[in-house]
């Protein structure tokens, strides 16, 4: 990156460093920090082995988050599309190449690095809606014609990721173009004719799906059926929430996850062990903080004076919003299980920075919330 | 709110046309859109509250099972109850063990002791062992179930800290050969499969031992030959089922591949899984038997009636054929000897739909068996019975049952008539009544159908000779996709002997036989399943006190015998 791109007519370097929200990386902050201690607490007490590498993570991804932020937005709003065309490649070479983890194909392998590009795609994804409803009219969004490309560029990833298979993933990427949809203002009909359409393909799905996949739907319906295969996780986590009580057992005495009963319990399944130990009252304030970080983003995103900005803020603030309660939502039992993180709590890397580099958009879009962009991305003066 | 609205572009014919109020209802729409998010998120944040709440603080429906089955284990001077067969053989029993934990707080270097415990076992991990003692918990386990001599080779260590907790073993003398009925236990002692899951309570809290319905003996039998027989066709698997006639206890049920019980963890999904009761089946031809008891006994046919099977029945798209086409009129025996769907078709449609569905009910072959195992399949039954259905379930098809069902269901239909509900608990049925369902006209009809299938049918290589042996071959082309694959078959034979009084039925499938040369590449039940059986009823009738018969006596040779040549005046049933 040159230098030039953090040029801009406005604002200077220092004049966006001051503009960067405190408030709002301390927030993020105070979750991860959540985090830290529920891997301290996986980890048996101590910090190895993944409290610690958490902790490296997070600082990486804050400085990832800045440096994204501090970029302007209109250099963003240039390479959305090309960002788009990479991950949408990768997401390709992954179903063709892909490293075989954990039963289904998600990972690539650059230079020792492991990377999800699906969960690099719910970012880019948004980028490239935002930018191509940047461009088009409110007129535009309620006739169908104009509506094929974005149409289109949801849902080439979430067939290619349907192909890994990731159901989870695809669904959210399908519930997140969806939201872009309706917030750029596409005619409410469609989404009825959408959904309808949608209820009416679910037989064809079914077919479709793997056996592992309907299992998992259908010990979501019967968890009792199966207490010992595919249910077993969500007994598990259903028993530790519950014996949490009020208060929880206290910090490192959980007993579900230590006993490790509960598998995975450093990934996907750490709420449980936060509700555990930390009881009603811990996993309420997490949800409050969670629920701020998202209205965080709404609101900078109501600030915005450009329509991309605002758009994109909207966005990835509803992806968190995704991540959080399908998470959240699958521990409890509310929704089937899918594999996706909780996240900056969980562990994991791509997870992380994939987390923090969206809340680095978010904070361009702050920091940038006065710019007033043309629809082709050049500066409004 | 800085709401920054472009201008719309908006042209008719053409023509752009100024619409000054168009920026408002963006904006308003814009705004009433955001909140609509706004607000099903709140309700989504609302939703997982609320189940937050609810796990809480209400109590969990396992958690208290859970702890008091531990408690019942931990308990000293009640061992959970031993399993035997119907001889006192035992099945399971259990071990007075002691598992070696530590409190690693007051333990004076937990270096030290992990290296002399790691010189002690060597097969546990010394990183591992060392971060369990190094960790802050009060409780940590090291190893389960030490033997007597381990647990003395600990306390000669000495480590202070380290100390015993006592718990039992679950020991399977039998191994593999009943691990599929028996089940096993977790850790804890708790019953997690199998009879050990069914009675799990019952075992916990009644020191009197279980008596099981099997036999090891004629289980050991049973086991073998089918394993010979899945070796000889390289076969995918096979199971089988010994059941007696007057009570419905099942004698012996073996399932193969399958696992050692002590270790159920390393062994396959497919080796853990009991075709005998957990797998349902489309069972083919041997299912024929049923559709004839159920004509005969409703009175819809005759013994005597003649069937067209001189070409394929067309119904719809589907077409039944004959894998062995006589290509004429088939009076009933022959369309069971022969094996003729086309026959068979016709049968069921003459008994007529809610009939032969009444029937094949009462035979619980559309309900889930009642037998204690916890691995039962239910039946694969239609949504919607139509005539199409009838006439393939009629040969087996269409209708997917468990060995279970089919062994009892045929008990019924070659005995006196009564399903006696299958059981693998000794004395379970003995004060029991069971409904009769058929008349003895009709099962004296179905014993001479039976055995003229061995004597001169498809099943001639079932004979043990002496033991007037009876039955009936089934060759189910497996379900692949939408179709059938005709060269995976399931072939099977379900039996019963001796004929004049059958006192026990037995059923044995291979699943996926492949042709060798001896059989000339057959691999239908005639020529895969009909020989164990006989190998199998000669092994065990001596064992069960059965004395062969001269099956050329008369009251036996002439009593069974059903003449299947069509006879002059058999009336020609055209349903079609």
């Amino acid at each position: 990156m040159t230098p030039s791109i953090f040029r801009d007519p406005d604002l200077s370097l220092v004049e966006k460093l001051r503009h960067v929200s405190l408030s709002f990386l301390l927030l993020m902050t105070l979750v991860a920090c959540c985090g830290f201690l529920a891997l301290y607490s996986a980890g048996g007490g101590s910090f190895q082995p993944w409290a610690l590498r958490q902790v490296y993570r997070f600082l990486l991804g804050l400085l990832v988050l800045l440096g994204v932020s501090l970029v302007d937005i209109q250099f963003w709003l240039r390479m959305a599309y090309p960002l788009y065309g990479v991950t949408l490649f990768l997401l390709f070479v992954v179903d063709v190449f892909g490293h075989i983890g954990m039963g289904a194909q998600r990972w690539i392998s650059i230079g020792g690095f492991q990377l999800q590009p699906s969960e690099v795609m719910k970012i880019t994804l948004v980028l490239a809606l935002a930018r191509h409803f940047h461009a088009a009219t409110w007129e535009g969004a309620g006739r169908i014609k104009p509506l094929l490309l974005p149409a289109l560029l949801v849902l080439a990833p979430v067939a290619l990721v349907m192909k890994q298979p990731d159901l989870g993933t695809a669904i959210i990427l399908l519930a997140l173009g969806g939201v872009m949809f309706f917030l750029a203002g596409v005619r409410l009909w469609m989404f009825g004719a959408i959904l309808g359409l949608g209820a009416a393909s679910l037989p064809l799905a079914w077919r479709f799906m793997h056996d592992y996949q309907k299992k998992r739907v259908l010990t979501f319906i019967d968890p009792q059926s199966d207490p010992m295969g595919a249910g077993y996780h969500i007994l598990q986590s259903k028993i530790a929430l519950g014996s949490g009580g009020f208060f929880g057992k206290g910090f490192l005495n959980g007993t579900q996850s230590h006993l490790n009963f509960l598998p995975e319990k450093q990934t996907d399944f750490i709420f449980t062990l936060i509700a555990e130990e930390w009881g009603l009252l811990g996993c309420s304030i997490l949800l409050f903080l969670y629920a701020l970080v998202i209205a965080y983003c709404f609101l900078i995103g109501l600030r915005a004076r450009n329509h991309f900005g605002r758009l994109l803020s909207l966005g990835l603030g509803t992806n968190l919003f995704f991540y959080v309660f399908i998470n959240v939502g699958m521990v409890m039992g509310i929704l089937p299980v899918v594999g996706v993180p909780l996240p900056l709590i969980s562990y994991g890397g791509t997870a992380m920075l994939a987390v923090l580099w969206g809340m680095g958009y978010v904070m361009c879009v702050s920091i940038h919330r006065d710019v007033r962009l043309s629809r082709t991305g050049q500066f409004e003066d | 709110m800085g709401f920054h609205i472009r201008k719309s572009r908006v042209t008719i014919h053409g023509q752009p046309v100024h619409q000054p109020d168009a920026p408002t209802s963006d904006i308003e729409m814009a705004r009433i859109r955001l909140i609509a998010v706004g607000l099903i998120f709140l309700c989504a944040w609302l939703v997982i509250a609320g189940r937050l709440g609810m796990l809480t603080f209400s109590e969990s429906p396992q958690k208290p099972a859970k702890t008091t089955s531990t408690q019942v284990v931990i308990k000293p001077g009640t061992p959970r109850a031993t399993i035997t067969d119907r001889n006192g053989q035992i099945l399971a029993t259990s071990l007075a063990t002691a598992s070696l934990f530590a409190d690693p707080r007051n333990l004076p270097d937990a270096d030290e002791a992990t290296t002399r415990l790691v010189e002690t076992f060597p097969d546990l991990d010394r990183d591992d062992v060392f971060k369990k003692l190094s960790g802050k918990q009060h409780f940590v386990w090291i190893k389960r179930n030490l033997t007597p001599r381990q647990q003395a080779d600990v306390l000669r260590l000495g480590i202070p800290g380290l100390d015993f907790q006592k718990e039992e073993r679950r020991v399977y003398p039998a191994g593999n050969l009943t691990a599929h009925i028996v089940g096993y236990t977790d850790i804890d002692g708790n019953g997690i499969a199998g009879i050990e899951k069914s009675f799990n309570d019952e075992l916990a809290t009644h020191p009197a031992p279980l008596r099981l319905s099997l036999d090891l003996r004629i289980q050991s039998i049973l086991h073998e030959e089918i394993r010979k027989t899945i070796k000889r066709f390289s076969a995918l698997g096979g199971s089988g089922l010994v059941l007696d006639t007057r009570n419905g206890e099942i004698i012996a049920m073996a399932s193969l591949p399958d696992f050692d019980p002590h270790d159920p963890g390393k062994a396959s999904d497919d080796a853990r899984f009991n075709r005998a009761s957990l797998g349902v089946y489309e069972m083919g031809s041997t299912f024929k038997m049923f559709t004839a008891a159920a004509a005969l006994e409703s009175g819809q046919a005759l013994p005597t009636d003649l069937y067209d099977a001189r070409k394929p029945l067309k119904v719809d798209r589907f077409t039944i054929r004959d894998s062995h086409p006589e290509s004429r009129w088939l009076s009933m025996p022959e369309v069971i000897m022969y094996s003729s769907n086309i026959g068979a078709a016709q049968i069921a449609l003459q008994t007529t739909t809610p009939i032969f569905r009444a029937y094949l009910e009462a035979l619980g072959l559309t309900q889930r068996a009642p037998v204690e195992l916890p691995e039962v399949g239910a039946p694969l039954v239609p949504s919607r019975w139509r005539d199409i259905n009838t006439m393939t379930i009629a040969f087996g098809h269409g209708l997917a049952v468990n060995p279970i069902q089919m062994a009892s269901a045929f008990s019924a239909v070659i005995t006196d008539g009564i399903l006696h509900a299958p059981t693998l608990v000794a004395g379970k049925n003995d004060n029991a009544t069971s409904p009769r369902i058929f008349s003895e006209k009709t099962v004296m009809t179905m014993r001479k159908i039976a055995r003229l299938v061995v004597s001169e049918g498809t099943g001639k290589q079932a004979a043990a000779e002496g033991y007037v042996v009876g039955g009936k071959t089934g060759t189910a082309e497996k379900a692949a996709g939408r179709g059938y694959n005709r060269k995976a078959n399931l072939s099977s034979f379900l039996s019963a002997f001796p004929m004049q009084d059958p006192r026990y039925v037995l059923l044995v499938s291979i699943d996926e036989p492949k042709g060798i040369p001896e059989t000339y590449g057959f691999t239908t039940g005639g020529w895969v399943a009909a020989p164990a059986i006989g190998e199998i009823i000669g092994r065990m009738a001596p064992l069960l006190g059965i004395r062969p018969f001269d099956e050329t006596a008369p009251e036996i040779a002439s009593g069974l015998y059903i003449d299947p040549a069509p006879t002059k005046g058999g009336r020609q049933i055209v349903v079609f």
